[in-house]
Formats: C-alpha cells, structure tokens, sequence
C-alpha cells in the first residue's frame, strides 16, 4: 500500500495525469455548472408556485368578469380578490414606457405575498397588502427608465398616481421572469379614472378565491357550465406544469450543449490514458517479473484512479460553482427575483458525468496494462494490442448514457449522435480534400511548408478529428457571435428607411382626427387607421375548436387564444391575395397560420366578438409582408361584421429622432392611447440575447478548454515520433528554424481550414436562423469569414506549439542517443 | 554444510516445446528441452540472435507459459498455474536483471530497490534495500532518479534490486549488453560476487563468451535445441 501511494504521488506530476486531472475537472465542473444554475431557477420557481396563483384557484377571463361569479363565492364564505392586467403608457415628467400593469382589490393577494423594496433594486421584502387607492408600485427597471423614484409622481391614462414602493415581486404575475415590459401594481379603485381600459383593449380579468376545499369545488361545479371560451379555471397544479416544462427543456438543451465538453473531456482523457499506459507498459511488466500479481497492480492503478477522480471531483465542483455564480450574475438583470442558493445533492450529476467518463474511457484502456505479458520486458512484440476502435465505442456508448440521463430520454441524444456523425462526415471529407490538395501542391522537404503540411496529411485520422472537433467549437463561437451583433442589425437594415417604428393603439375613434392632426403638424408619416377588435375563433365548420384540440392536442395559432381583428376595403400595403376574392363577403385569413390551422378555403369559422357569434365562410388567403412593419392582420373580417362591435384603433407612425421628442411631447395629452416604441423592443430584446449568450458563452469558454485539452493530449501523444522527426531533421543539415516553421505551418493550416469550415457552417446556420425565424433576405456575414479563420489560426497554432514544444529542443543527438 | 547428495533441484525442465502462431503459421521457437538446473548453479545459456534463448528464460521464470511439456521451479509446476499464482512465485523465488535496466523512472535509487521486497510484503525492505546499495557501491546516489545515473550505476541498482527480494533463483537477460566494457567488468565482478555469497542459483543469457566462462556451465542454443557446450568447466580462459 505504502508502495501504491508513493507511486501515484510521483505520477501526480507527469503531463498525462496533469491532462486526464485536468479534463476532469472541465467536465465534472461544466454539468455541475449547468445542473446548479437550472436548479436555483427552479428552486425560484418552486418558491414562487407556493403562491404561485396568489390565491387557491382563479378564473381567468377575456372580458370582465359578470359580479353574479363574485357573489356566488363569497355565499361559499370564499375569500375574494380581483385583478385586471393590461399593457398600457405610463408617463412621467416627459417619459414615457410601455408598462404591464395590474390593478388589484384590496386583499390581493389572498395567497403569498408580495415582496417590495424602498430602495432601487433592492432584494424585498414580504407584504400581504396591495397598494392603497392613489399610489402605485413600480419595479425598479420601469423606474430607472422613467427616472422617478419613490414620493415622485406618474400617470397611468388620465389618473395621477404616486410611486410608493419598488416592486419585486407580484405573487399572481404570470412569470417574473424573462420579461419584456417592466411591471406596476396599482389599486383597482383608481382603475376606472384612467380611462386606459375602452372597448376591444386588450385585458386579462382574474377572479381570484381562496377558502375550503369543498366550497372551492361547489363553485366549480357552479362556474364550469358558465364558462365561455377565453375564460378558464386554473389550479396553481397546471401552472406550475407548465414553468417545470420550460425549466426541464432548457436544462436539457443546456446539459446538451455542455455534453461537447464533456465528450471532449472524456477524449482528452483516452488519449491522456493511452500515453499514460504506453509509458507505463514496460513498467508494469518489469513489476509482474518481480512477482506483482494482476490482482495487486488492479488494485494499485484503481486506486490511483479513484484518488484521481476525489481530486478532480473536489476540484471539478468548486469549479463548476463558480461558474454557476457567474451565469447567475450574468442574468440577474433578466431574473426580476434574486436567485435561491443551489442545493449541494445536485452536484451529483458533475459527479456521476466524472465517474462515467473515468470508467468508459479510462478503465477499458487500463486494463491493457493489467493485461500486459511479463515476457514483453524481454520481447517487445509479446505487448497486448487492443483496438483502439473499440475502447473509443465504449467511451461514446458512456457519453451516449450520460445524454440519456441529462435529458431523461433517448430521443433527443439519438438525434444529436446522428447529427453529430453527419456533421463529421461533412467535415472529414472536407477536411481530406483540403489536407490531400495541401500535400499535393508540395511535394519534398526543403521548406517548412511542404513538411507542415506533408505532416498534416501522414497523421490523417488524429488529424481529421482535430479538425471536426475545432470546427465545432469555432461554428459555435461565429453563430454566437453572429446572432449577438447582426442578425437585429441587418434585420433592421433590410427595413425601408421610412418604415414605421412606433405602434399606436387603443386609440378611439374620436381620437382619430386631433392625433392626425398631430402628425400632420410634425410632419410624420403615418399608414392609415384600421379598426381593431377582439375576437376568439370558437368553430371550424361547425365543429367546436375544444373538441377539435383536446387539452393534451396543441392547438394551432390561430385557435390558441383571442386574437384582433380588423376589416378593410382593399388589400392593405405589404399584403397579396394568393387565393380567392378579397372583395367577396367573407373571411381573408394569413395564409402560414391557415395552412398551420388545416384551414382551406370556403371553410366555415365562427368567431366569438364581444359575446356575438359570426359564423362565415374563408372566401381569400392572403400572403402577409410581416416586416413591413404596418399593423398586419391574421384574419380580416367583412365591415359589415365589425360595424356593431365596439372597436378601437391602430395606425403606426415613422418618428424620426429629431421629431420624438415633440411628438411625445403632443402625444401626452392623449393618455389612454398606447405608443409601442419599435427602437425600444428592439433593444430590449437585443439586451436579453447579449445577457444570454453571455451566459452560453460561458459553456463555450469550457467546450473551449476541453478542445485545447484534446489537441495537447494529442499532440503529446505523437511526441516522440514528433522528436525523432525533429531530430532527423537536424541530423540530415536542417536548421532548427526550419523545423518551427513546419510546425508551425502545420497546426495553422489546421486552424485555417477548421475557422474557414466554421464560417461556411455558422453561415448556413445564420442563413437558416434570417430566412426562417426572421423571415428575412439572407446576407452575407464576411465578419465571420474573418473572424473565423483567424481564431482559429490562432488558437490552434498557439496550443500545437505549446504542446511540441520540446520538439524544438530536441538535440540531433537524440536519434544516437534512442533515449 | 549440506552433502552432496541433499542439493535441490532448482529447476526442471521436461520435453519443453514452445510454439507461436504467426501470420504465416506456425512457428516452433523451442524443441523438445530437457533441463535440469541444481541449487547453487550458475547456468550460461548462449547462442545465435533468434536462437530462442531469451524465450527460454522468459518460459524458465515464468513469464510465459509454454505450449508443450513441464517446467518446474523447486517442485513447483509452472504449466498448471495462472498468471496470478505465476506472479506469486516469482516474487518468492525468482529475481530479474534485464539488458535494459527497466528501472522504474518515477522512483529513486533507494525506492527502485525496495520495490521486490515491498511487493513481498518485506517490513525490513528499507533496511536492506541500503545495504545492497551499500555493496554495489550507490548509498551516496540513493535519492538519484535513473535518469540522473549512468548505464553502469542503472545497472547496479537493478543488480541490487534483484537481490532485495533474497531469490532462489536469479535470471539475467544479457546484464553487460548495454554497457562498456569496463562498467561491464564491474557489474560482472558484483552479480558473481552477490551471487555466491546469497547462494543464489544464476541462469544468465548472454552473447559474451567472457562472461559465459565463469559460469559453471554453459549452454548452446542452436535452433531451438539446447547442448551442453564443450568448454564446460573451463573457467575463465582469458584471464
């Protein structure tokens, strides 16, 4: 025993178990990373589901709910709350924002409580009670915009309010986090004299309950034959549901992307193992002459290897620890409430990755030593072979269990490895093209060139791997990039110079004339107004959509919720019949959300409008410019059918700059009508995917590390022939110059056609991400084909040399010597 | 001191054949070996490159277990046993000098030597681990790693590392290949010198017909057969 620790205290040093350590800690640090931070999102999320509905159950409702609901559960001894949530401006001094605003009774919230700040982004604390009439709440994000602070005043419509407390946390909102418009809380007394809510305005009615089980369940049964399409009951059970899919689908896509540094992790460690066991062969048949039996030497190297795997283990988890704090740093700003601290049991999942890794691609490797015929010391060629093949299939068949085990399934890894092959396929037979016309095009070795790139060719498979492995790492850093800096930029670009960049809405039509007037005054272009009701599609052919699209049925866009409607003359700009007769007197539905739908023409919709049903006939599809950026409309319906229907209006404006400032200034005297600012979504949403390829990028950083690993790890295994070569060199007349500038070539040739490989790849992918999610012309990123070749010139040069360094330092007298 | 009569058998060999399978078949490396090395012996065994002597001592110690007839060591058949039970008797009576040193690179001098007898289970290894150093003249270089000792000193202390574990038996694959010759004199000069007062029995494969002359018998491999040479007994005809 004294023996074994001895031994592996020595190896402790030596660059394979420096390397294997190394990647361990890479690999065990990025899950339990990944594992930590998904975890104290759903720890926050557990913790706000407690009160999640901010009462025990809650009606949900389009329209406002009928007072008879709200007697009935009180004659239950129920407790009451209402809420009415709507987007509307709040205007302060000369600001505005667009706000997401809920006005509450007193009592609100019968469940959880709020949490509330004096002081700007501050952490909270708990209150039960709702804002009194005349005051409102406001997060700190929508206070840093409007530059208001507690005691000051703002305007919701046409009721002054006073900023009493910073809102955290709103138990009843539906998420907290990730959100777009920041939030207000306000008393539902003050909710009439703002004026903001007027026919067909977009508005979510709660009644919230709270009470005994049994009356909770009588007015079920009460409200269930009451309940119209667009209102709902909801148990906190189906909302938390539904938040544990999201959290459950983005630690999957997120162990996914952190599986490329592990797998790396676990090749970089077969190589490190292989060097470690082609040293230690002669060793270990030295040790079985001097009669250690196969059992003992298990016994040693597993105890090496266990005491290895503590180390990295330990090391691994601060690591990923760290990490994890830093993804969370990194999104505080999105998360509206301060996350929970990790819970330490989660490490398991770093710790098993570690463990798996070890065996699958360790042990397999280990016991050709074991194996390892005592006769070798005396003839070489008695040495156990074993195929490298198949120790490589036992580590991917590992890597493919610990997949199965991140995403709880075995769908979503079969896709990956079969994408994954497909992508090294693509890749390999590039890479040979490049590396054969490389080697083709010189030929002799008189200058570094032709031997860096002779070299390239003769380790072709090691280097084919390098190749995919550094194309992977580098296409994902360039669509990183890409997505982060273009794509809203040229996105934007592609827009008209005079496109509309502000929204108005909830306009009423005798607002109509003076906001024109407006803009008339100031010289903005606007589009013209089109009448904005709201309307819920509740059967296809007669058939209802609820039994069409059962509850575990996904429904199709245009039957998933309320949606507007308008009706017009003539087809509007950006818009073109593709089929049917837009004059006819029927519906025009999209022609993407019908085809979605199954919907053809002559096909017969009844929409719900304000309680009415319409039943009429699909008699045109239209094709629908979406980035025209004018109000665009999923279904038009005939005039005849909105006419009787209390509507409201939208138009969108081109605000230059220079204009904004005057033109917000006049819009102040209509506060009920909401301005959607499109610069300002815009950035907002550029902001949130800054933060959060921020966060991915930290994963890239450790995908990174692993890649660098797995190049040293090989380079370090093909030294020796690296040395004899170097040294060959200099024996036959060549000067030592020579041989650095063929290493050289050789590891930036690797680099030149990994990063040019990863541009064609990121471009494609970008090109796929344009013209599919953005709807948009594709272009050209020639950032990219810069960027990559260059990094990866870079990088690769950098570690190759590092790693053969000591081929520089070789002596000729190295050959003579044979050491 | 023991008669003449009461010598052990230290190794026995009967009809020994070895056969490899090779790409282009078969190939018998030993044919039909019959040997009988007494206690005390030192045994040259020489001949050709390829002749097959290095198989033979691999097979002798035990390294490897050959195809046809019986080889025992003190009794004890090496056929029927595993490599487990191989190992274990190695380590009771057999000791190893190689032409290439195989020193352990990650240990020193001193922790080289003790090794044989760590394995063995030995709490006195340290001890004589220094007194052998002591003998081949190394306790000034016991914290040297064998990348920081000459051939010669490599040598020593693998000669001191093949006595730490008291064997019975000692095997030496060409011990001076590798070396000068006058670190080859000084190794030859210990390994006899250790060897006579251990008691140790020596079986040696050498291309040196200088070092074969002081053994007490030679043996010539020729083709895969084995003959008692005719210059046995005549010890040392160059000095």
């Amino acid at each position: 025993m004294s023996f074994a620790w001895r031994f592996m205290r020595k190896e402790m040093r030596s660059s394979d178990v420096v390397t294997l350590l190394v990647a361990l800690v890479i690999s065990i640090g990025t899950v339990t990373a990944i594992s930590l931070f998904i975890d104290r999102l759903r720890l926050s999320f557990e913790q706000e589901s407690a009160s999640l509905l901010a009462a025990d159950r809650v009606v949900r409702s389009d329209q406002v709910i009928p007072p008879s609901w709200l007697q009935q559960a009180e004659s239950l001894k129920l407790s009451v709350a209402e809420r009415a949530s709507f987007s509307t401006m709040i205007f302060a001094k000369n600001k505005l924002q667009l706000s997401q605003v809920s006005a509450v009774t007193n009592g609100y919230p019968l469940k959880g409580h709020f949490l509330v700040d004096s002081t700007l982004f501050g952490q909270g604390v708990k209150s039960n009670e709702s804002p009194k009439p005349g005051f409102i709440w406001i997060s700190s994000r929508l206070a840093s915009l409007l530059g208001v602070t507690i005691g000051q005043t703002v305007e919701v419509g046409d009721k002054t309010l006073t900023v009493s407390k910073y809102l955290v946390l709103d138990p009843g909102a539906s998420s907290s986090a990730f959100s777009i418009s920041p939030r207000a809380i306000m008393n539902k007394a003050d909710l009439a004299a703002t004026n903001v809510i007027i026919p067909g305005s977009r508005v979510r009615y709660s009644l919230l309950v709270a009470g005994e089980a049994n009356a909770l369940s009588a007015l079920q049964t009460w409200l269930a034959p009451k309940l119209t399409e667009g209102q709902r009951w909801i148990t906190p059970k189906q909302r938390g549901e539904r938040i544990g899919e999201t959290i459950n689908r983005a630690e999957s896509f997120l162990l996914l992307a952190g599986t490329l540094a592990v797998v790396l992790s676990g090749v970089a460690m077969a190589l490190a193992s292989s060097r470690y066991v082609k040293r230690h062969l002669m060793q270990v048949a030295v040790l079985k002459t001097l009669g250690a039996t196969p059992k003992a030497l298990s016994r040693l190297f597993l105890l090496q290897l266990l005491f290895l795997f503590v180390i990295g283990a330990l090391l691994g988890l601060a690591f990923g620890w760290i990490v994890q704090n830093m993804i969370a740093a990194l999104l505080s700003s999105l998360v509206t409430t301060a996350l929970p601290e990790p819970e330490f049991w989660k490490m398991w999942l770093g710790v098993a990755t570690g463990l798996i890794s070890l065996v699958t691609f360790c042990l397999p490797l280990m016991r050709r030593l074991i194996r390892i015929s005592p006769l070798s010391v005396l003839q070489p060629s008695a040495r156990v072979e074993q195929r490298s093949v198949i120790l490589y299939l036992i580590g991917f068949a590992g890597m493919y269990g610990l997949m199965c085990l991140y995403t709880q399934g075995v769908m979503l890894p079969t896709v990956m490895m079969v994408a994954m092959a497909g992508i090294g396929l693509v890749v390999s037979l590039l890479g040979w093209v490049m590396f054969r016309f490389g080697r083709s095009v010189t030929s002799g070795a008189t200058s570094g060139w032709q031997i860096g790139l002779a070299a390239l060719y003769r380790r072709l498979v090691p280097n084919l791997f390098q190749l995919l492995v550094f194309t992977l790492i580098i296409m994902l850093g360039l669509v990183l990039v890409g997505i982060k800096t273009s794509l809203i930029a040229d996105w934007q670009k592609q827009l008209p110079a005079d496109a509309p960049n502000h929204y108005l809405f909830n306009v009423q039509a005798n607002q109509i004339a003076p906001i024109s007037q407006v803009a008339r005054t100031l010289k903005i272009t606007s589009s013209s107004w089109y009448p904005m009701v709201r309307g819920r599609i509740t059967e296809v052919n007669g058939e209802q959509v609820s039994k069409l699209y059962p509850d575990d049925k996904p429904e199709p866009e245009l039957f998933e919720r309320a949606m507007n409607l308008t009706w017009a003359d003539q087809v509007g700009e950006g818009n073109k019949v593709v089929a049917g007769d837009f004059s006819a007197n029927g519906l025009s539905v999209e022609e993407k959300v019908a085809k979605e739908a199954g919907l053809k023409l002559g096909d017969k919709l009844t929409i719900n409008i304000g309680g009415v049903f319409h039943t009429l006939p699909i008699t045109s599809l239209r094709f629908v410019d979406w980035s025209s950026m004018r109000p665009n409309f999923y279904v038009i319906v005939p005039k005849s059918v909105l006419n009787d229907s209390p509507a409201n209006y939208v138009s969108s404006y081109f605000v230059k700059p220079s204009q904004a400032q005057a033109f917000y200034q006049a819009m102040s005297q209509f506060p009920t009508v909401s301005i959607l600012n499109v610069g300002d979504i815009l950035r907002q949403i550029q902001s949130i995917i800054a933060q959060l390829s921020q966060a991915v990028q930290l994963v890239l950083v450790c995908i990174l590390a692993a890649g660098g690993l797995v190049l040293l790890a090989s380079v370090r295994s093909t030294l020796e022939e690296r040395m004899e070569e170097g040294a060959l060199l200099r024996v036959l007349g060549a000067r030592g110059a020579l041989v650095r500038q063929a290493l050289i070539i050789e590891f930036a040739c690797l680099g030149l056609f990994a990063g040019c490989i990863a541009a064609m790849g990121a471009e494609a992918s970008l090109y796929g991400v344009q013209v599919y999610v953005f709807n948009a012309e594709p272009s050209w990123h020639p950032m990219l084909w810069l960027l990559g070749p260059s990094a990866g010139v870079l990088l690769i040069t950098t570690v190759g040399v590092f790693a053969s360094r000591t081929v520089l330092k070789v002596p000729p007298m190295h050959l003579l010597r044979g050491i | 001191m023991e008669s003449q009569t009461a010598i052990e058998v230290a190794i026995e060999v009967k009809n020994l054949t070895h056969t490899v399978s090779s790409k282009t078949g078969d190939l018998t490396i030993l044919k039909g070996i019959d040997l009988e090395i007494k206690e005390g012996e030192s045994v040259a065994i020489v001949g050709a490159s390829g002749s097959g002597k290095s198989t033979l001592l691999g097979l002798l110690a035990g390294l490897d277990i050959n195809t046809e007839g019986d080889i025992a060591l003190y009794g004890h058949s090496l056929t029927t046993l595993n490599e487990e039970k191989r190992a274990l008797l190695r380590g009771q009576y057999v000791g190893f000098i190689f032409q290439s040193f195989h020193l352990l690179p990650s240990l020193d001098a001193l922790e080289n030597v003790m090794l044989p007898a760590e394995l063995k289970g030995d709490k006195m290894a340290r001890q004589k681990a220094l007194q052998l150093l002591e003998k081949v003249g190394l306790s000034h270089r016991l914290t040297h790693y064998p990348r920081q000792l000459s051939g010669g000193e490599q040598q020593r202390v693998a000669i001191a590392r093949a006595f730490a574990s008291e064997p019975k038996i000692l095997f030496a694959d060409e011990p001076t290949g590798n070396l000068d010759e006058e670190n080859g004199q000084v190794i030859i000069k210990l390994l006899f010198e250790l060897n006579q007062s251990e008691g140790t029995t020596l079986v040696m494969v050498t291309h040196d017909n200088h070092l074969a002359a002081q053994c007490d018998r030679q043996l010539v491999m020729s083709s895969g057969r084995l003959q008692e040479s005719t210059q046995n007994n005549c010890k040392d005809p160059l000095r």
